[in-house]
């Protein structure tokens, strides 16, 4: 019965083909990344903005809550020095900076951090970091109130926060389309990012918009802004000289020191500002503990026994 | 440099998975029409599960199955594809071999035997290796042909 039912249609010549889209794989390839990418992007892009809206909303009490949250990440309680008359030295100095009239937006907390690093850095919830490379490597008062006045202007503008705010929708919009969750669970992957949370990163615009605001404290409190630029000045040279590994934290946040010193002087060019005056010294023995004299050589070869 | 790693290394891969898979897949469509060609003579029909079987001397079951796996650039392919919807290409073509394989695979057993129809014809699919949950390591395919190959 069966054959009589097969003998009634012809065989096929060959067998049919139409069951794989005639595309190429490539050109698809090429058109998905890039739509993928684009709206990905689009859609980030939007959320960031809308992330550091939101961030620069919240009130100045929950900004604090998140900067003690924030705090065991960033810093250990190793490193952290306390107790020591640089601090009052260096609150002082902070505290000089704003205008009269000018208040921050949360009392700061400054910490003194041990570390080989040439780094400053404010974040959120007011907490100022100042490493102890940095005043081993500063040479005057009106430098290190430029580098602090320049964290403040971040910290007055939002910047910190809104960074954190960015940071935050760029975690929930990776771990949401996939990437970075490993096979045990992404839970690794997750913390490791969160780390990155706290490393905080600027668009050059608010940078630039830090380094005014800094100059133009220097201005009001010294009555010009000499020498306050010796610190760009060093680091470019150091930057030629190519000592990376000390400062590269400091290039990761920052920009180049070249570009920084020509902005600068431009603003001070049409601003009028005096870019000439005396330096004003830092306090004797700034980069030493509780700044009683000491060799720093020394020290570094007592750390070593240890 | 860590970040140039992980950029770099599935770079590498996907050129690597393009590469070697878009070679083997168009070596072994060369091969399937050919054996194709070679064996259409012999019907393979899917009646036969509630009709009577034609008046045979001998009947004998006939499996041919095949596994092949996906390579980087179809696992990448398919998951930018998972984002956005659509029909998968790479996917296509892989199943088509498959399918076409398994049965060419069957055929052959049967024709070896002397079959001179293959009736019944059944094909299944199953997945194996970690196609989901975002596991590294790809998946496979596996497609299994069988019929009953009378003479």
């Amino acid at each position: 019965m069966l054959t009589s039912i097969l003998s009634k249609y012809k065989q096929p010549k060959k067998v049919p083909e139409g069951n794989v889209s005639d595309h190429h794989p490539l050109t698809n390839f090429a058109y998905l990344l890039g739509t993928v990418l684009i709206v990905s992007l689009l859609i980030l892009w939007t959320l960031g903005l809308f992330a550091q809206w939101v961030a620069t909303q919240i009130s100045p009490e929950t900004e604090s809550q998140i900067g003690e949250m924030l705090l065991p990440m960033v810093l250990s309680e190793e490193e952290e020095i306390v107790d020591d008359k640089r601090l009052q030295y260096l609150e002082e100095l902070l505290a000089s900076l704003p205008q009269s009239g000018e208040s921050t937006r949360l009392p700061l907390t400054l910490h003194l951090v041990e570390s080989e690093v040439i780094n400053a850095a404010i974040s959120v919830g007011g907490h100022v970091f100042i490493h102890t490379a940095l005043l081993e490597f500063v040479k005057s008062e009106n430098e290190l109130a430029l580098i602090l006045g320049h964290e403040l202007g971040h910290f007055q503008t939002y910047d910190p926060v809104k960074s954190l705010g960015r940071s935050l929708v760029f975690i929930v919009g990776f771990m949401a389309v996939g990437f970075g969750t490993s096979e045990s669970g992404g839970i690794p992957d997750i913390v490791s990012m969160a780390g990155d949370l706290t490393q905080l990163s600027y668009s050059r615009n608010q940078e630039r918009a830090a380094d005014h605001y800094a100059l133009y404290r220097i201005i009001n409190r010294y009555g010009h802004g000499g020498h306050s630029l010796d610190f760009f000045d060093k680091l470019g040279e150091e930057e030629k000289e190519q000592e990376i590994l000390r400062l590269s934290q400091y290039f990761s946040t920052h920009p180049l020191s070249e570009d920084r010193i020509k902005y600068l002087k431009e603003v001070a060019d049409e601003k009028g500002w005096d870019m000439e005056g005396e330096l004003t010294p830092l306090p004797k023995w700034i980069e030493c503990p509780n700044m009683e004299p000491c060799d720093l050589e020394e020290e570094e070869g007592d750390k070593g026994k240890e | 440099m860590d970040i140039l790693l992980q950029i770099i290394i599935p770079l590498v891969l996907l050129i690597l998975g393009y590469l070697s898979g878009s070679y083997l897949e168009k070596r072994h469509y060369q091969s399937i029409r050919e054996r194709e060609r070679k064996t259409l003579h012999v019907p393979l029909v899917t009646f036969g599960a509630k009709q009577t079987l034609p008046e045979t001397h001998e009947a004998q079951l006939f499996v041919g199955t095949v596994v092949i796996s996906i390579d980087y650039f179809k696992k990448i392919s398919a998951m930018l594809r998972n984002l956005v919807g659509g029909r998968i290409r790479v996917y296509e073509s892989l199943l088509d071999r498959g399918r076409r394989e398994a049965l060419l695979r069957m055929k052959e057993d049967a024709m070896a035997w002397g079959a001179t129809q293959v009736l019944n014809v059944r094909l299944e699919t199953a997945t194996i290796g970690g196609r989901s949950g975002g596991s590294t390591d790809p998946g496979s395919v596996e497609v299994i042909a069988y019929g009953t190959g009378i003479r």
